[in-house]
Parts: structure tokens; sequence; C-alpha cells
């Protein structure tokens, strides 16, 4: 009897344990997903996922990722609702672990009975990304591009003195990267190292860097990376809104003033328009020891947009205008090398000059025309068409200190036109699959204005290239994979007189292959992984091709070769981030090889003219590699108080001479403190410190600077709000203790230092 | 709606229509440089301790017939015809031969921009032994150097030296030390070198 006991409670203890076990293993699944934008494919953050049988739910991280874990097997109902956009349902079976990629429509505005919605363009890319965003544009306002680009880590600046700043992204800048602004490849005449970029960032709402080789999309040239500049989109609604900037700076005695306004009219729905105008103005620099001479400049800008949207169709007429003159510092035009060297000696300009806002030469003025239309257009089977037509003309005029009445005629005077043609085809989203093929045609033309009294730095040529590419992506849930393929051919049509007086005509023809491929992985909602290998090309520039002579102003003689070949490159970018209550970091690690990459080299010969002598520099080919690691962290302390470092290396190398490359950005470390209150507002304190570069090219006119470090503070805050207008101000300190200090990547650096301390005052009214 | 939707894309296709025309590369149009100088003559003449002329000129050329074109032929004269213990005039003059351009007559009308300064061994350092005085101003009383009096020593220290001839534009004539024309330090005072030749003198 007791046996029997025993054993029964045996069997049932074992059956109760087995089928606790079996439970166990039955509630162990998880569910990973992705959510994202049905039209633009962008990820969704903070998008609310439900599981209603057993109240179990997530939210959405900034990759659109969620994960719901330990859930039983069965038949549940998963919602998904997110500000702005349809609540879904769906219904979820899981017998095992689920990857669910779910896909969210815009919520329709109904206005009048009419339905209107806001189309969404964005570039996907599984490449590396990084935004400046719309705080830190705004607390950049009255600077230029360059300036307002370096504070993303991997991004640095190329500069001629004050005024002229070029981005760099991991070491690469002028043609081989490339600039969007609003969607169009910025045409004009990039491949100068004093030539920047003609670009407003007032007329931007956000400004976003891709760091990897985006060829395939974009076109030859786009082999470090790119840069998009984009402007708020255009109102659908009829109210009438407008922002008014105005910005002083102390160094230089600069004001920046800025206005837009948009909106619509009732009497048709889905009509929007924006007009927006800036003007900066600036006088000499100044050092900690003295004023630089001429460093003066003026800028006036003006663009208008028209859009009309619908269910369907997006239409978009912008027209743009930029127009600048920048001051030269006096003593870096140089008559020659000797000249040159007694400057360098002295590491310092020799005159000590006041301040004035004057110009004279030598000088640049540049006015760039940009007009851009635009059409969207959503087909019966859910695909899209999109067709961009550009046209831009750009206008370079550079003076030389000139005798007589020479002075006042351009030593250069060039005038470029481009037309772009852009045609794209995006085929019905599939759940997992989304792709495009598309078409890329541009035309250009660069001419030389007669009558500047000097021979012509670089032919007149026609231009043509033609794009064909195809790009496909597929997501599953916490995976991602996107890879495409491009075809490009160019011709290209040159013509000049050479010395001898003859007329001189060579055609060349590039036809290339690009590709590339990407993958992303979210492991859990805190850790996230993104790989890309792309490969890039880029023809040579025509003054790699065609330089001739004596680069005015810079005492050296420079000699291309037309027989280049293009350069070949693959770039592998890889991303780590982990995002998690206090802690955000990302950690980027890249290797970019560049075969036939085109370098200047200075032969250490001399060419003696009556003039004097002049160093001679050469155009060669090599294969080059650039690897390099990026970091950026963000730790928050308390709620009101946040801590965050950023830091980037970069090692380039020429690996033919094994020798390092010129002009690579040195390691650099920023970091800062933020405090934010609703009642003072936000106070940052942040110190960059930049290494001495060690690894320098075998032939540099002087050994680079020592390495320097910079304090700034800033305080912003809101001044008052009333209804929908808002006044913010913000003051901040740049080079708080007046360091004086050279940088590296200044082309002037030779003999002038950086700018001393700034304060700057900013103020901005929303209405 | 839809007139509005055919007017939009007429002005559409009216844009288009109009930016597409025109845009193709012009006929390259040769540049005659100006302000180059091919060609610049050293005229000495034999004068008493009055300045008054005592005799025939030398002249001595130094050219570059591309100007600074590159794979040009620079050919510089030699002087050899000077005399120990005499005085000259020494008169510079500047020609560009590819625009047919009178280089002296400009840098006169632009007196106040250009200096010459006379530097090298013949001038100055242990072996130097001539000496070069100013004898023309602009309109600020300050010196040129297209006019001048070189005199050589009695007794040379060497057989051989050599001249440096700077023509300095756009400088500040102010500037302390400026009105040497053995200054050195010409850089200082700013402004670029449209001239530095050098030029070999033997007895």
């Amino acid at each position: 009897m007791m046996g029997k006991f025993r054993l029964q409670s045996f069997l049932f203890l074992f059956l109760v344990l087995s089928a606790a076990v079996k439970a166990q293993e039955k509630c162990s699944f998880d569910v990973n997903g992705k959510v994202m934008d049905q039209e633009s494919n962008e990820p969704i953050e903070g998008a609310y996922i439900w599981i209603k049988e057993i109240e179990k739910g997530a939210v959405t991280n900034q990759n659109g990722n969620f994960n719901i874990n330990n859930v039983c097997e069965g038949h549940y109902t998963l919602t998904i609702e997110s500000l702005g956009y349809t609540s879904s349902s769906s219904p979820l079976n899981i017998h095992q672990n689920v990857n669910i990629t779910l896909r969210l429509e815009s919520k329709e505005y109904l206005i009048d009975g009419v339905e209107i919605v806001g189309h969404k363009d964005a570039v996907n890319t599984l490449n590396n990304i990084s935004n400046v965003g719309k705080e830190l544009l705004e607390e950049n306002r009255g600077k230029n591009l360059g300036e307002t680009l370096k504070h993303l880590p991997g991004v640095s600046s190329y500069t001629t003195g004050a005024n002229i700043a070029k981005p760099v992204i991991h070491g690469m800048h002028s043609n081989r990267i490339m600039i969007l602004n609003n969607e169009v490849r910025q045409e004009g005449q990039q491949w100068g190292g004093e030539h920047a970029p003609e670009i407003d960032p007032f007329m931007a709402e956000d400004i976003s860097v891709v760091k990897g080789a985006e060829t395939v999309r974009f076109g030859p040239e786009a082999m470090g990376g790119v840069i998009l500049v984009t402007p708020p989109k255009l109102p659908v609604s009829p109210e009438t809104k407008g922002s008014i900037n105005l910005v002083g700076g102390s160094n230089g005695r600069n004001g920046a003033a800025a206005f837009s306004l948009e909106g619509g009219t009732k009497k048709l729905q889905g009509l929007g328009y924006r007009i927006q105008a800036s003007s900066r103005i600036g006088g000499n620099i100044k050092s900690p020891g003295y004023y630089q001479n001429n460093t003066g400049m003026r800028e006036l800008n003006f663009s208008a947009a028209l859009g009309y949207n619908t269910k369907k169709l997006g239409m978009e007429l912008f027209y743009s205008r930029f127009n600048t003159e920048i001051g030269i510092l006096s003593d870096a035009h140089t008559g020659n090398s000797s000249d040159l060297n007694e400057l360098i000696e002295n590491g310092r300009p020799f005159s000590n000059p006041d301040f004035s806002y004057d110009i004279e030469n030598p000088r640049q003025e540049v006015s760039h025309q940009l007009l851009k239309a635009k059409g969207h257009y959503h087909l019966n089977n859910d695909g899209v068409i999109n067709v961009k037509y550009a046209f831009q003309q750009n206008n370079r005029q550079e003076f030389d200190k000139r005798r007589g009445n020479l002075n006042d005629h351009a030593a250069l005077d060039l005038e470029l036109f481009t037309n772009t043609l852009d045609l794209a085809y995006e085929h019905p989203n599939k759940k997992k699959w989304n792709g495009s093929i598309g078409l890329n045609l541009l035309q250009q033309a660069n001419n030389n204005i007669p009558g500047t009294g000097v021979t012509p730095l670089i032919p007149n040529y026609d231009l043509l290239n033609i794009g064909l590419y195809a790009i496909e992506n597929y997501i599953d849930g916490p995976f991602e994979l996107e890879g495409g393929a491009r075809f490009d051919y160019r011709y290209v049509d040159a013509a000049r007189f050479n010395k001898d007086g003859e007329l001189d005509e060579r055609d060349f023809a590039f036809q290339n292959f690009t590709a590339f491929l990407g993958a992303a992985y979210s492991f859990n909602e805190f850790w996230m992984f993104s790989s890309n290998l792309g490969s890039a090309w880029r023809p040579p520039n025509i003054n790699e091709q065609f330089s001739q002579g004596l680069h005015h102003g810079a005492a050296a003689v420079e000699i291309g070769n037309p027989d280049f070949v293009s350069e070949q490159a693959l770039k592998w970018v890889n991303t780590l981030n982990y995002n998690r209550d206090r802690l955000r970091a990302e950690l980027t690690g890249y290797y970019h090889k560049i075969n036939n990459y085109i370098y200047l080299n200075p032969t250490g010969e001399q060419y003696v003219s009556l003039r004097g002598t002049f160093n001679i520099y050469e155009y060669l080919q090599t294969d080059a590699s650039f690897w390099g690691l990026d970091l950026s962290t963000n730790y928050r302390i308390i709620p009101s108080l946040g801590w965050y470092i950023k830091g980037s290396m970069i090692r380039a190398k020429n690996l033919i001479d094994g020798t390092y490359l010129p002009f690579i950005p040195a390691d650099r470390v920023d970091t800062g403190l933020i405090y934010e209150n609703v009642k003072i507002g936000k106070i940052t304190l942040s110190n960059l410190s930049v290494f001495k570069q060690q690894r320098e090219p075998d032939f540099d006119l002087a050994p680079a600077p020592s390495g320097y470090n910079l304090w700034d503070i800033s305080m912003s805050r809101t001044l008052f709000s009333h209804n929908k207008s808002v006044m913010k101000g913000s003051l901040s300190v740049n080079n708080i203790f007046n360091t004086e200090y050279k940088n590296y990547m200044n082309r002037f650096r030779y003999f002038t230092h950086e700018m001393g301390r700034n304060i700057y005052l900013l103020l901005k009214y929303e209405f | 709606m839809r007139i509005m939707k055919n007017k939009f894309s007429l002005v559409l296709l009216l844009t288009l229509a109009t930016t597409l025309l025109s845009c193709s590369k012009d006929d390259p149009v040769p540049e005659l440089d100006q302000e180059v100088i091919t060609d610049v003559t050293l005229t000495f003449t034999e004068v008493d301790d009055n300045g008054n002329s005592l005799g025939g000129s030398l002249e001595y050329v130094a050219s570059a017939a591309e100007g600074i074109e590159l794979g040009g032929n620079l050919e510089i004269d030699v002087i050899n015809g000077l005399e120990s213990g005499k005085r000259y005039l020494l008169e510079v003059s500047a020609y560009n031969g590819i625009a047919e351009e009178d280089i002296t007559a400009e840098i006169e009308e632009e007196a106040d921009e250009h200096q010459f300064y006379f530097l090298g061994s013949a001038f100055m350092g242990n072996t130097s032994f001539m000496e070069y005085n100013y004898n023309d101003e602009d309109e600020n009383g300050q010196p040129i150097g297209l006019k001048g009096f070189v005199t050589v020593d009695e007794s040379l220290t060497s057989n051989n030296g050599q001249i440096r001839l700077v023509l300095r534009h756009a400088l500040d004539k102010s500037f302390e030390g400026a009105e040497n024309p053995h200054w050195e330090d010409f850089v200082q005072a700013g402004g670029e070198s449209d001239l530095d030749i050098t030029f070999e003198v033997t007895f």
C-alpha cells in the first residue's frame, strides 16, 4: 500500500515537473522586428508594439527595431501605433522565434474634405550616416559649410585661410567626395584646393554626411562620402510661417542676417512655397598676435521654392542663387620661391594692418545659380517614378594684384554650365523587399571668358556622363541586406591654345562598373552592427590632366598629365552602435584602397624665370590606402547633464613609395559637457584637442605645426514664446583663451595662425 | 484643379526648354599674356661726378621670349664691360614681347607701387665692389630705381660677382629700410617680385 502511493506520487511529481518544463520551452520565443515608413523606408523610432492577448509590448529604438521576449506559443494579434501614422494590426503566429518587418503608412491630412499627404524622400543607406541635426545647425548659423560640418566625427576641414573651407570626409575632399545641394550634385570647379563649395547653410534644415562609397547611387566621385544639404520640406497647408536670424561675431566684426517665409494658399490644397534670403559680411580676421590683411568677405544668397503635393503626385520647382566675394590674405600671394621661403621662415605675415572691411586684390568673386524641377508620381501598382532635372551655372573670377587697369581684370575667369537629368523607378514594396533602378545624365560645358590677359589654367571642355544603376534592399526584422550595381560612361572633349599658339584638342572616354554590398544586424534592442563594402571610381580632373605652368600666387609650377587613367577604389566601412538608457556609443572603422590615386608631387626641381625661381610640382599616380577609426559617445550623467566624447584618427599612405600622404587630418579628440535646464536653457563647455601630425610626407615646405587645445563655451535659451512665435538666443565664446595655434590642414599654415578668440551672438525669431 | 495642373506643367516645360539651350563649350581664344616681362635691359653710361655723360653706353639684356611659360629659353648677358674706379648712370628698361607692351612706361605710370632693389655679391658682403644710389622718385618723393648711379670701387676685392636685380610691386615704400637699394629684407615691406634676375659681373 505504501509503495503504490509512493510510485503514484512520484509519477505525479514527474508529470507536473515535465509539464512545467515543457511549458517553459513553449514560452521562450522571441519576437524581433523592424518598423518602417511605407513610402520612404525610413525606420520609425518610438512606435508602440502591443500583443493584446498577453499584454506585452515594446517601443522601437532609433533604428526602428524592437524585441519582445519570452512569448508563449500561440496565435496573437499584434498592433503597431505611432504618431503621424495610421495604426495597423496583423496576426502573429508563434511556433518559433519570429522576425517581422512592418510598414506603416503616413496619416493623411484632411482639410476641407481633400486628402493631403506630404511626400517623403530619404537616402537610405547601410553606410554610416551622421547628421548635424537641427539643433547643432542652428547653433552654427552664420558659419560656412566646412566650419559647420567639422563637429562630426570623421569629418574635418581643408582650409585656405580663414574664409575658405572645404569639407573632408575620412581624409578625402574636393573631387573625391560629393556634395548634394537639395538633391542636386554641386558642380562648381571643385577640383581647386582654394575653391570653397558655393552653398549657404542657412537654407538647410539638416545636413547629413554619408561616410562611405556611394558611387552606385550618385555617380563617379562619391568615393570618400557624400554630404547631403537638405532644406526643410515645403509646407502643404496654407498657414504662413517664417523665421529671422541675426548673427554677430567679434572676430572679423562679422554679421549675418537671414529670413525665410513659407506658406500655402487656401484656394489650392497641397500648394506650398518658401522664399529665403541670407547675407554675411566680415572684415579682417584677427589671430592672437595680428590682424590678417585683406581677409574680409561678403555673401548674398537667395532661394525660392514652389511645391504641389497630392496623394499620388509631388512636384517641386526650386531656384537658388549664391554670391560671394572673398579677400585672400595679401601676404599669401608671393612672387617667387625666395619670397615664399622668407615668409615661411618668419612664420607669420610681415604686415601688421589695422582692422578693415575693405577687400582688395587678391580676391575671389563667385556666383552660383541652381534651378531644379522635380516630380514624384505613385503608380497604380504602388511603384514610384522620380524625375529630377537641374541646371547650374557657376561663375568664378580670381583677381590678382596687377599693373595698371589690369587690376580690375580677373586673372582667372571661368564659366561652368551643368545640366543634370535623373530618372528613377522604385518598384512596389513587397513585405521584405524594396529597390529601384535609375538613370543619371550629366552634361557640362566649361569656358574661359576671354580678355583676362593670362593664359588659361584649364582648357574649355564639354563633358557628358551617363550612368545606369539598380539597387535592391531586403529587410527581415533585425537583419537588413542591400546591394547595387552601376555602369557609367563619360566623354570629355577639351580644347585650348598651347604655349606655341597652336590649337590643342583632345578627347577622352571613360567607362566604369561599380557595385556595393551592405548588411546590418540588430543583435537586440541595444546593439547594432552594419557593414558596407563599395567600389568607386573617379576620372582625372581637368587640372590634373592639363596644368602646365605657374599657379599664380602659390609660387609653384604645376605639371599635369593628360594620359592619367581613372582612380579605382574600394571602401569598407563598419559601424557598431550601442544604445541603452544613459549611454549611446558609435564606433566606425574603415579601410579604403585607391588604385591610380592622383596626387601632386614636389619634384625638388626649380624653374628659373625672369620673375625668379619656382618649385616644380608634378601630378603622379600611385596606389594609396587609408584606414581609420571614428568614435562618438554620449553619456547622460544625470537627466540634466550629459557628457560627450568624439574622436577620430586616419592613416593614409602612398603604397608605392611607402611615404605618408600630405594634408591628412591629425588625430583629434572633442569632448564636452552639456547642461540643460528649463529655466536656464542649455550650457555647453567643450574642448577640442588636435595632436601634431606625426605622419608627414617626405617633402613639405615646413614641418607640421604642434598640436593644440581649444576651449569653447556656449549658452542658449528660449527668450520668450507667445502662441506660435518663439525667440531664441545664444551666446558663445570660441577659443576662450585666445590660443595662438596653426592648423596642419590649412594651406596657409606656413605663414599664418588660425583665428583667435571669437565671441558670437545669435538671435532667432520664429513665427 | 485640372487647369492649374496643366498651367503648372507648362511652366515646367518652358523652364526646361530654355535652360537646355546654349550649353556647349566655346572655341578657345588665345590670350596674349599681359604684364609678363620678356626682356630686361640694363644700360650703363659712364658719367662724371656731376652726372654728365662721358661716353658710349653698354647694354646688357636678360630675356625669356616665352615669358614664364615652361620650356622657354632664359638668356642672361654677362656684364663684362665695366671698369674699376668709374661711375655709371644705370637705366633699367622692361618690355613685354608677347603683347608688345612697354613695361617701363607702365612702371612709371604706377611709380608709387614699384621699386627696384640691387642686391647680390657685387653690392653686398665682403667681396662687394660696387655701390648703387637711386636717382629718380615717384610722386611721393620715394625712389623707383629706373635711373640710378653705380660707382665701381678703385681697388676690386674680386674679379667677379653677381648683380641681383629685384623689382617689387605693391610694396610699402614707407616701411623702415625700404629706401635702401641694398636692402635684403625687401619681402618684409610686402608686395610681390615681378622681376628677380641674377646677372654675372666680370672684369
